[in-house]
């Protein structure tokens, strides 16, 4: 791994420790999952290469959270399956958490946008 | 050892380090992690790839390390056991009272030895630390009349060892202490 690997494998950890709630409830926006699938979505992406070990806890505590539901069920002749689904407490979360990400975004935007040396205010401010 | 071995003890292992959860946790926390498992091992063998069970399970962490990760969230927030807050009372006093002592102690001792080191360098004579001929004591004070039969040890050098101790001594109370504190 050079330099520059090392780097952007760093910035993808440390971004996804404060984001992987959203990542998770947005996966689930309209789907209801196992574990497997779950995973296999979330590996569809580049930055969001996480572990067995991080989801399944995780997934445990959000259901503790109470902002998803889980239950077992088996379809046709496959073994039982735990699924997971957003509960309405976890889909209002999901809204808020939106709005809060698209804001940081824009203002991080903003902020590579408007390089100094003139100090800049946010738009509307 | 075969695959399915493989996987039997990690989960065995798991199982074991569950054990502070309620039994029906700790059991879907498992199920669902054979689930799992047992589904990758189905879709390799429908693809023809071959399954590597360690690769799968080194995915999961050590079972000690995944067990804790669902203890921690799972305990969180569950009532203190009857009599844990009259314990934590104790502990607490428990600690302020060694905070104290070691406070007394260690500048105490620290204040001491440099009075020694002070003292040894205007008065030479009368502060030593002295052993007896026979080897068997060792008296280190301020005496205006030296113990009989007995050698002095260290002369000068009293002076920068009870300086160097008594530093040392100050520096490593204020590091106990303030490990202390934050028990406080």
């Amino acid at each position: 791994m050079n330099q520059q690997e090392k780097l952007e494998a760093k910035w993808d950890v440390q971004l996804r420790k404060g984001s992987l709630e959203l990542v998770i409830l947005a996966a689930l926006k309209e789907r209801r999952l196992y574990g497997l699938e779950l995973l296999g979505l979330l590996h569809r992406f580049e930055t969001m290469q996480i572990t067995e070990g991080t989801l399944y806890p995780l997934m445990d505590r959000l259901k503790r959270d109470g902002v998803v539901e889980a239950s077992w069920h088996q379809e046709g002749q496959s073994k039982p399956r735990k699924y997971y689904q957003l509960t309405p407490l976890g889909e209002a979360k999901l809204t808020d958490l939106t709005s809060r990400w698209r804001k940081s975004v824009e203002d991080i935007e903003f902020l590579l946008c408007n390089p100094g040396p003139k100090i800049i205010s946010p738009r509307g401010e | 050892m075969a695959e399915r071995d493989i996987i039997h003890n990690y989960l065995k292992s798991l199982s074991k380090y569950l054990s502070r959860l309620d039994k029906a946790d700790a059991d879907d926390v498992i199920r669902e992690i054979e689930s799992h498992i047992y589904d990758v091992l189905e879709a390799s063998e429908s693809e023809g790839r071959s399954f590597d069970a360690a690769a799968v399970l080194a995915g999961f962490g050590e079972p000690r390390e995944l067990a804790a990760q669902y203890v921690d969230h799972m305990l969180d927030g569950t009532p203190p056991p009857e009599g844990f807050k009259a314990i934590q009372r104790v502990k607490r006093g428990a600690t302020k009272g060694l905070y104290y002592a070691m406070e007394i102690f260690g500048y105490g001792l620290s204040l001491i030895l440099m009075i020694v080191g002070v003292y040894k360098a205007f008065s030479p004579d009368d502060v030593g630390v002295w052993a007896s001929a026979s080897g068997e004591s060792i008296i280190v004070g301020v005496s205006s009349q030296p113990p009989g039969h007995t050698d002095e040890l260290l002369g000068w050098w009293l002076v920068p060892i009870a300086f160097g101790l008594a530093f040392g001594g100050a520096y490593l109370t204020k590091r106990i202490l303030g490990v202390l504190k934050e028990r406080l």
